[in-house]
């Protein structure tokens, strides 16, 4: 397996259209036979830098190599790299055996041994039995993995995957996560994987690239992104944060104190140059405290509005320091949720992180 | 609300007419050419076949059709290739030069036919084409053009640009992308457009009547000659033989669509 895998650099990369800078300046390593996500809301790019892999659109600056070779003038035809498009682009008007077999007829390969990788090719996605039939007789879920079997049949050197999944339904989609990663742990090739959904991002990636207006804004595993987002727009693009505005109030060895609005929180780590602070804190690492419990940050107020999700209560905290949203188990919760009820929020100077406002 | 879409009758009847206007004049063709007369009327006593059996027995007739035929069929041919092609190139750049290369396609449809036969005329004495197969095929293909453009481009127009990524990106060059995944999408509106390109050519009866003199008696050619001449009920029956072969064209290409549409 291991023969297969290759390594992608983009280089400083660049598209302009007119004034516009869909990609700008953009630097990523991906690694050999990493399931690498590039996530981003519509517009940052993301998508134009796959295409640039791909080579249907021609980068304005920057390179982008193949393990240490430059790729940048081959046509798309000739950069060997399978694709699975947004709403999968199978041929209508043949079967699914046709259209996983349609890359093996362009290179001429052998009827014996074209049959043979076809049906391999249709096993590794279970779907053999369903070989003859039309694209329009599939469900989106089965017409995804006849993409899939097309995309690798013809062994390309990357896989590159643009929203696939964002034509089903939410729990096909959550199946269909589960079976892409698995798929990439058997096939072991490089995944290059397009997505403005955190949570598939989060669930299936070794790493994650977050783009924003055309940049690169951080990039790194999901563990490190969730937990140390660098800025604001990460913090509130992958998951969900409450954002606290404070003013430093004293520095130690082993992290800092800050004001909000008269309230006086703690928090790990270095402090940020400056007199403000922001900082990101997550509505799930929020505890409801029992009366008398210490914690290093703790905040009163009432619940201005509260809703269920079988596993888990979302609360909105109205407090003197503002707003929170807390996102507590269902299960065994402290307080009966009801609106105007007084709590006590508490979280550890280690739960929340500052960020760099943008 | 529900009111708005019904017809009322003044609506009816006037959408009724319109359709009789246009469907009694052909109509009438079919009992004048089972007339018992020697001249062009209806029956008189009782409908008889003899005109069907002089068109079919007819030497100068059966030649009028044969010619049709032929130039019906070569001038499909290359307003299909060129007016195929065209409409691919068109789409595949898709620049503002090639809305307006859209836009000259269409004007052997746009000018007046009449004029379009003078300047061929001129055009035609210099090069010695006048009544040639060549000449008449050349003008007939080329003001066919218009009818394939219209159709391909519009299936075209259907035609998901990420099928063609999709067959670049597992390595298919364009000659292959074009022969196996763009050609059998737009084959429909190539098969529409070769139907009326030749339905066009089939009874085109100005351009003809400028470029043969002698060699070229194309059908539309006989039976103007012989309204002009004399009233022979021969010229229904010719009138009814087209009819019907446009009729079955265009049915072609009604289950054409219809299959398509599945």
């Amino acid at each position: 397996m291991a023969a297969l895998q290759h390594s992608l650099t983009v280089r400083r990369l660049a598209k302009h259209y007119g004034q516009t800078r869909a990609v700008d300046d953009v630097t990523l390593t991906i690694g050999r036979g990493e399931f690498v996500t590039l996530l981003g809301p519509s517009g940052s790019g993301k998508t134009t830098i796959l295409m640039a892999i791909a080579g249907f659109v021609q980068p304005t600056a920057g390179d982008i190599l193949l393990d240490e070779t430059p790729i940048t003038p081959l046509p798309p035809e000739r950069r060997n790299f399978g694709m699975v498009f947004q709403g999968y682009a199978l041929f209508p008007h043949m079967t699914v055996a046709e259209n996983v077999h349609f890359p093996l007829r362009v290179r001429n390969v052998a009827r014996a041994e074209a049959e043979r990788r076809v049906a391999e090719a249709l096993d590794l996605v279970q779907l053999g039995p369903l070989k003859d039939r039309r694209p329009s007789q599939l469900s989106g879920g089965q017409q995804q993995r006849v993409a899939l079997a097309r995309a690798l049949v013809f062994q390309p050197a990357l896989l590159l995957l643009d929203e696939p999944l964002s034509a089903l339904d939410k729990k096909l989609r959550a199946e269909l996560q589960v079976e892409l990663k698995a798929l990439h742990r058997r096939v072991g090739l490089t995944f290059i994987y397009v997505t403005h959904d955190q949570e598939e991002a989060l669930s299936m990636s070794d790493s994650i690239a977050i783009l924003r207006d055309g940049r690169l804004v951080q990039e790194g595993p999901p563990g490190q992104l969730y937990e140390r987002p660098a800025t604001r727009f990460v913090a509130d693009f992958l998951g969900k944060s409450n954002f606290l505005e404070g003013r430093i109030i004293e520095r130690r060895a082993d992290g800092f104190a800050y004001a909000v609005d008269g309230a006086r929180f703690l928090q790990d780590g270095p402090a940020p140059p400056g007199e403000t602070v922001l900082i990101a804190l997550r509505p799930e690492k929020i505890a409801i405290a029992a009366d008398g419990e210490a914690a290093a940050n703790t905040v009163e107020g009432t619940i201005a509005a509260w809703s269920y999700f079988g596993t888990s209560f979302a609360l909105v905290v109205a407090t003197g320091a503002g707003t929170f949203q807390v996102t507590v188990p269902a299960w065994r919760c402290p307080v009966e949720p009801a609106e105007g009820r007084r709590v006590r929020l508490a979280w550890p100077a280690d739960a929340s992180v500052p960020v760099v406002p943008d | 609300m529900d009111r708005s879409a019904q017809a009322g009758p003044a609506a009816n009847v006037l959408a009724w007419s319109v359709l009789l206007f246009l469907l009694l004049p052909i109509t009438v063709v079919f009992p004048l050419s089972v007339t018992d007369q020697r001249f062009l009327s209806l029956p008189y006593e009782a409908p008889s076949l003899q005109h069907y059996v002089t068109f079919f027995t007819s030497e100068r007739w059966l030649t009028s059709t044969w010619q049709s035929l032929v130039i019906a069929v070569f001038s499909t041919v290359l307003a299909v290739a060129t007016g195929t092609l065209c409409a691919i190139g068109c789409w595949k750049l898709s620049t503002r030069l090639t809305d307006l290369v859209r836009v000259l396609m269409l004007l052997p449809i746009i000018v007046p036919s009449i004029v379009y036969a003078l300047g061929i005329y001129r055009l035609w004495i210099r090069l010695d084409l006048l009544d040639t197969y060549l000449g008449i095929i050349l003008v007939h293909g080329v003001t066919g053009i218009p009818y394939v453009m219209i159709t391909v481009s519009a299936t075209l127009a259907n035609f998901d640009p990420r099928l063609e990524q999709a067959a670049r990106s597992m390595g298919a060059n364009l000659s292959q992308t074009l022969r196996w995944v763009i050609m059998p999408r737009v084959m429909p509106g190539i098969a529409s457009g070769a139907i009326f390109a030749f339905i066009h050519s089939w009874d085109e009866a100005v351009l003809i009547l400028f470029i043969a003199s002698r060699a070229l008696f194309t059908l539309p050619r006989r039976m103007w000659d012989g309204i002009n001449e004399n009233l022979d009920p021969v010229m229904a029956v010719a009138a009814c033989v087209m009819m019907l072969l446009s009729m079955l064209l265009l049915a072609g290409d009604l289950w054409l669509r219809r299959k398509r549409d599945e």
